[in-house]
Order: structure tokens, then C-alpha cells, then sequence
């Protein structure tokens, strides 16, 4: 009897475990390619390589004429954030004013209009652009100082040389990790590097520097100007837009909640514009016309 | 009694016939989803499969490799280093990747092999296209010659082997296979990329699907946009090799002209100019800035900020739910559930990511330099920085550009590196201990 006993939850213990464990426990793996559906992808590319013409899928048809001005401003509904100061913990001398460190500006909300700073508006793709939009070679002076980058977010053309100045006496280096534009570079104490993006990105690229982790910025380079940042007080103008055309705007923000910092918004203006779950919304603007929005952005946009 | 007997005896019938029976057939190879890429994106399942079947078209198996003429990749270079592990009558080796590569770099290249999380550093991530050690200027891809100098070499101080005791036919089909499992991913991230950008579902519930066979403009962008721009950066490659002037790389040094250089490199080394010792530290043992990551970590960083930021997001969207009215509260229980399933998604892909590790800038003083150690791969180093990682470069930016540093300047600094280790201070003193006093 006892025998039997133990013999029997001898061989439990192995027989559960194996059970429990089960076979191909693999985790998650996600989809598995259907092999039907690929070959008759694959044929279907196959074949338009071969008639490989003028490809017409880049830009939209133009229709409209004439040009518009969007504007409008973005303010905070809640109370505002304060900012904590950075984690500074090396070059004190340089990178603190008489020993304090330097506030971070992930969400800037002035107090007096609740207007929130640093969100990026632009067009996605344009069907027409004003000749004042075009890409600029104009040099950008982009500084640091108190180991701060002093512009916070920067748009820019495609084409268009960034100054990479270093005010401090100590050494920095810019580290730009865009999808589609790189560089890291040390930057001497006094000295200026120049970069110029060569490629269009989606979405702002985080600029960074190695040695002080705690410098953040971003840069958005676009083939054209059709880009605004908001001011201190919340407020954006974007002048000369294609009208009568439907321009499709995306909104972001480094903290914004929305996929790659898209700010999306559930207010009823915003579902007045089609607001998406990527923060873009769509226009059609009259010739002539200066269309203005207001948005109220509820905290639960930002990420805490 | 007779019962128990029974019912030990069912028991170890049972395990006996699971442990000879197995799990049956050996499941089929496939190549796993970038999945981290996909829940960051909110990629939905259907576009997952989707982007799947699309990267297939293109790619095919690690069973089945196909390419499209584009590429410019060697098919029959793919098939020797694709497929299952077996030899051939002759003795020749098929199944390349599986039998010398896979266990680190797993079978979609991603760096994450049942062995990988037992090595430090990581085996490479290829699907970026990303590599560190390479002739060209930072932000470009490898050379074919990189590639293979890799897999000759090794990589030093890392768990990376040489392989150059392979034919030299099987090294360059692997280089060619890498080649292939790196387009292969940068393809999947161009194609989430344009599903998140392009297509998606609109508020009134339209979907547009990601199926190019009855989509002109969907082939297109595939054929004539994402991919032509992931061929055309390796193909450019061996216009951004970085080829120092020849009359500049200096010969022969006597002894007299190696020190002074030495000693000019070693004040750059710790000045403000050059800046090293910002993270190679005042000692040279890589104990400076310590708290950085490089790209691959970077973004396992990131995907685990985003999914502890996730419950902070719920409770407050939760606490926005008092005091409005009955449609608002349905909105934002909606609105709540997608968060939970997010939060639950974010939360399987975790457990499947190696925990991210800092970037630790190089003890100088080993003598160890993953890179190569000839000069001119220090050289390279100092002049554009490491691909991937915090460590920049004081060359100049691009072809022609002007950098923070001079040729000259660069090479004292080459000289100075390569001097560390020979100084007293990296070399084992005898310690004088009074034994004595042990005793």
C-alpha cells in the first residue's frame, strides 16, 4: 500500500509537470505568413516590375487653387504640470546656474493661458506648395548651453544646414537617431558642426547627447514649410496652404500618449475635424480664407 | 491497493508514451513578426498578417528563401545558407545559418536565439541594418568586405567566433544570408511604417487593406519607394568607405616621433576637444558616462517606458469618467478597453525581449578592440564614431564635410589608444606584500 503510494505520485510529478509545461511552448509569436495569400502578392509584384512606368502614386491630384492660412491654438484643460529639474550629475560648473539645474520641458503649459508649448502641426502631403514654402538652404544656428539644447523642437526642410554650435566649455556630442537621418558627432567646446538632413521624416526625431543623457530636443526635417511649433501661449500659424485641396494635418508632442507622440484629442471640436488615433485631422480650406481652430487637450492626452 | 496499483501504473503509461511520442513532427520554421515593432506602432492583427504576407512575397522561408531581382542578392547563395541543417552525399554542408548562426542571432536575425541571453554582449539585431564595425561613415550600411571581415575575425571580447575555418564559399553565402535577413527587416518596418502612416482604419470603421495584388499604388510604394530605398543604401555602401589619405596615414614612426604623437593624442584624449574621457573616463577603463544605451537596447528601453506608462494612463482615463454624462461614459469605456488590451498586448511582447542593458564605453587598457585593432580600424573609430552606439565621431560628418578634428589629430589620438594598454598602469604590478604579516 505505501509502496503503491509512492510509486504513484512518483510518477505524478514528472506527468504534471510535462502537462503544465505542455509542448511548443513558444510564447508570443504573432502572425505566421499565409503561404497562399504571399505567392499571389508575389506574383502580383513580379509583374509590376516588369511594366515599371512613370509610378504616379507620390502626391495627391491637385485640384484646387489659391492659398489659405490655418491657425489656432492649443490649451490646456486641467492644471498645469510643473516641470522637475533635470537629473544633472556631472559638469555642474557648467551645466546648473549658481547650482540649479535647469527645468525639463516634456509638457510646457504657460500659467496665465494654459497655452501649451513646443506641439508640432504639420501637413502630410501637399498637393501644391507656395513658393514661400519651398525647401530652404538657409543655415539654422542650433545652440547648446548650459548643457541645454536651446531650441526644444525644430522643424526644417530637407536640404537645409543645421549649425550645430557648442557655447559651453565642456564637450558635447549631438546625437540625432532619426528613421531616416543620422549623425553623432562630438562637438568641442566653442565649436560648430554643421549636418544637413537629407531624407523627409514622418514624425520628429529625438536629438540627444551621449554625454549629458539628460539633454533631450527634436528636429523635423520636411520637404516643405508647411510646419509651425506652438508658441509660449499655444498658439500656431501655418500661411499659405493649398486651397480647395484636403490636406491631411498631423498634431504631436514629445508627451503625448498617441503612437510616436501623435496628440489625440476626443473633444468636440475635435471630433468636429475627424480627429484620427493618430492625432491627424483633415481640412479643405477656401481661397483666401484663414480658418482658425482651438483645442482644448485634457490631460489624459499626456503621458504622466 | 489494487486501485493504486492501477492508477500508477495508467500514470506511467501515460508519461512513458508522452515522453517516446514527443510532441510529434518538428514544427515548421517560420519567421517570427517583429512583434515589438507592431504593438509600439498599434499595428491591429489584421494588418499584422497583412505586413506578414507581403515580407513573404518578397523574402520567402528560412525554408525557401526568394528575392526580388531589385535586391541584387544571390539566390543561389540564399538556398546554401538557408533551410535545415544536413550534408549532402559529397560531404557538402547545406543549412549554413541554422547550423553556425541561428542559436544567437535566431532564424529571423533578430539578435534573440535560445542562446542569446546567456552572452554579454547581445548577438546583433540585424533587422535594423545596423552594424558596428565597418569601413563606412556612420549613418551608412556595411560593405560586403565588412561583413565578411566579421565572420573571419570575430569579434574580440565578445562571444562573436571566427569563422574562417569555413570554405570560403560558406562564409560568403552567410555574408550573403545576413545581407538577406537584414533587408528582410528593414522591409517589415518600412511596411508597419506605411501601414501606420497610409492605411488604417477611419473613424466610420473603412479599412483599407494592405494587399498590393489588386492595389497598383500599394505595388508601387513597395516596390518603387520602400524597397528601393532599403537596396539603394546598401548599395551605396562602398561610397561611404571611409579611405584615409594615404599621404596622411603615417608610416614608420621612430620611437622619438611615436611618443610625441602619443603624448599630443593623450592631451586630446583628455581635453575638451576630443572629449574621451567623458566616457572612456579619467582612467581609460570605460568608467565615465555609464548610463546610455545603444539603439537595440535603446528601444527595448522605450517599448517598457511605454508599458509602464499604460496603467498610469488607464487610472487616469478611469478618474476622467466622473461627472460626465451617459454617451461620454461609453465613449471612454471604450476608449478604457483598448488601453487594457494594449496594456495586456505590451505586456506578452516584454516577457520575449532580452532586459536591456547599458551601453559600457570600452576599457581602453585591455588591448581588446572589437572592431580590429589595426590602426586603421581605430582610425575609423575616432573619425565617424560607432554605428548604433553613444560613441561619436570628430571626422568630418559626410564626403567632403570638415570636422572637429584633423587627420592629424585623429591619428595622434589612434596612436594614444593603441599606447594604453603598454602603459604601466594597465600592466600587472607585483604587489609587495609582507607575507609576514598574512602569516
Amino acid at each position: 500500500m505505501t509502496n503503491s503510494i509512492k510509486s504513484g505520485s512518483f510518477w505524478l510529478v514528472p506527468c504534471v509537470v510535462w502537462l503544465t509545461c505542455g509542448c511548443g511552448e513558444r510564447g508570443y509569436i504573432g502572425p505566421v505568413a499565409d503561404s497562399q495569400a504571399a505567392m499571389e502578392i508575389r506574383k502580383a509584384l513580379d509583374t509590376s516590375s516588369g511594366a515599371d512606368g512613370e509610378g504616379g502614386a507620390a502626391g495627391a491630384a491637385s485640384s484646387g487653387t489659391g492659398w489659405a492660412t490655418l491657425k489656432g491654438r492649443f490649451t490646456f484643460d486641467g492644471t498645469p504640470p510643473t516641470m522637475t529639474p533635470y537629473d544633472v550629475t556631472k559638469d555642474l560648473a557648467t551645466c546648473t546656474s549658481n547650482g540649479k539645474p535647469p527645468l525639463q520641458q516634456t509638457l510646457l503649459v504657460d500659467s496665465a493661458t494654459k497655452g501649451i508649448k513646443n506641439v508640432v502641426v504639420f501637413v502630410r502631403k501637399a498637393p501644391r506648395v507656395h513658393e514661400s514654402a519651398g525647401p530652404s538652404k538657409e543655415p539654422i544656428l542650433y545652440d547648446q548651453k548650459e548643457c541645454v539644447f536651446l531650441t526644444h523642437v525644430l522643424p526644417l526642410t530637407v536640404g537645409q544646414p543645421l549649425q550645430l554650435k557648442n557655447s559651453d566649455n565642456v564637450g558635447h556630442n549631438t546625437n540625432i537617431q532619426g528613421k531616416k537621418n543620422g549623425l553623432n558627432q562630438t562637438i568641442p567646446a566653442g565649436d560648430t558642426v554643421s549636418f544637413t538632413p537629407q531624407k523627409e521624416e514622418a514624425l520628429p526625431a529625438p536629438v540627444n547627447c551621449s554625454i549629458h543623457p539628460w539633454m533631450s530636443a527634436y528636429i523635423l526635417p520636411r520637404d516643405n514649410s508647411y510646419y509651425a511649433v506652438t508658441t509660449e501661449d499655444g498658439t500656431f500659424e501655418i500661411p499659405n496652404l493649398p486651397a480647395g485641396e484636403e490636406l491631411e494635418i498631423q498634431v504631436w508632442h514629445e508627451s503625448a500618449t498617441g503612437p510616436g507622440g501623435g496628440l489625440v484629442l476626443s473633444t468636440p471640436e475635435a471630433k468636429a475635424n475627424k480627429w484620427s488615433k493618430k492625432g491627424r485631422f483633415k481640412i479643405q480650406l477656401k481661397q483666401d480664407e484663414t480658418k482658425e481652430i482651438n483645442l482644448n487637450v485634457p490631460e489624459t492626452a499626456f503621458r504622466s | 491497493m489494487t486501485k493504486h496499483h492501477l492508477t500508477s501504473k495508467s500514470i506511467a503509461l501515460v508519461t512513458v508514451l508522452l515522453i517516446v511520442g514527443g510532441c510529434g513532427p518538428p514544427e515548421q520554421v517560420f519567421f517570427q513578426s517583429n512583434m515589438r515593432e507592431m504593438v509600439s506602432n498599434q499595428i491591429a492583427p489584421k494588418y499584422q498578417q497583412e505586413i506578414a504576407n507581403v515580407n513573404e512575397a518578397l523574402f520567402g522561408t528560412p525554408d525557401e528563401p526568394s528575392v526580388m531581382p531589385e535586391m541584387k542578392l544571390d539566390i543561389k547563395q540564399l538556398q546554401f545558407a538557408a533551410g535545415p541543417v544536413w550534408d549532402d552525399q559529397q560531404g557538402g554542408s547545406h543549412g549554413l545559418y541554422r547550423k553556425h548562426c541561428a542559436h544567437c542571432h535566431g532564424i529571423n536575425g533578430d539578435g534573440r536565439g535560445p542562446t542569446a541571453q546567456f552572452l554579454n554582449p547581445y548577438p546583433r539585431d540585424y533587422r535594423p541594418a545596423i552594424f558596428k564595425f565597418k569601413s563606412t561613415y556612420n549613418p551608412a550600411r556595411p560593405t560586403t568586405e565588412d561583413l565578411h571581415r566579421v565572420l573571419m575575425n570575430g569579434i574580440p571580447g565578445t562571444a562573436m567566433p571566427s569563422f574562417s575555418l569555413l570554405p570560403p564559399a560558406e562564409v560568403a553565402a552567410l555574408v550573403e544570408y545576413v545581407k538577406y535577413l537584414s533587408m528582410r527587416g528593414q522591409m517589415e518596418t518600412s511596411l508597419i511604417g506605411y501601414v501606420f502612416d497610409e492605411l488604417g482604419e477611419g473613424d466610420d470603421g473603412e479599412r483599407i487593406s494592405l494587399n498590393p495584388v489588386n492595389d497598383a499604388e500599394q505595388r508601387e510604394v513597395i516596390l518603387g519607394e520602400l524597397l528601393a530605398d532599403i537596396v539603394a543604401g546598401w548599395e551605396e555602401a562602398p561610397e561611404q568607405v571611409i579611405d584615409p589619405d594615404p599621404d596622411a596615414i603615417p608610416a614608420d614612426k621612430t620611437a622619438e616621433q611615436l611618443a610625441l604623437s602619443v603624448d599630443k593624442g593623450r592631451v586630446l584624449f583628455y581635453g575638451t576637444k576630443a572629449n574621451c574621457i567623458k566616457c572612456h573616463g579619467p582612467t581609460g577603463l570605460g568608467d565615465g558616462q555609464q548610463d546610455d544605451y545603444n539603439v537595440w537596447n535603446k528601444a527595448v528601453v522605450t517599448f517598457e517606458e511605454a508599458t509602464a506608462a499604460l496603467p498610469g494612463q488607464i487610472k487616469t482615463t478611469k478618474a476622467s469618467m466622473r461627472d460626465k454624462d451617459q454617451d461620454q461614459k461609453k465613449a471612454i469605456k471604450k476608449e478604457l478597453a483598448a488601453l487594457n488590451q494594449s496594456l495586456a498586448l505590451h505586456k506578452r511582447v516584454q516577457e520575449e525581449l532580452l532586459p536591456p542593458r547599458n551601453a559600457i564605453p570600452r576599457n581602453l587598457r585591455q588591448g581588446t578592440f572589437r572592431g580590429g585593432r589595426r590602426p586603421l580600424d581605430i582610425y575609423r573609430k575616432v573619425y565617424t564614431g560607432i554605428a548604433g552606439t553613444p560613441m561619436p565621431g570628430g571626422g568630418p560628418v559626410t564626403p567632403g564635410a570638415k570636422g572637429t578634428l584633423s587627420d592629424e589629430e585623429i591619428w595622434q589620438l589612434v596612436d594614444y589608444v593603441r599606447s594604453l594598454p603598454f602603459e604601466p598602469a594597465s600592466q600587472p604590478t607585483r604587489l609587495r606584500i609582507n607575507y609576514d604579516v598574512l602569516n
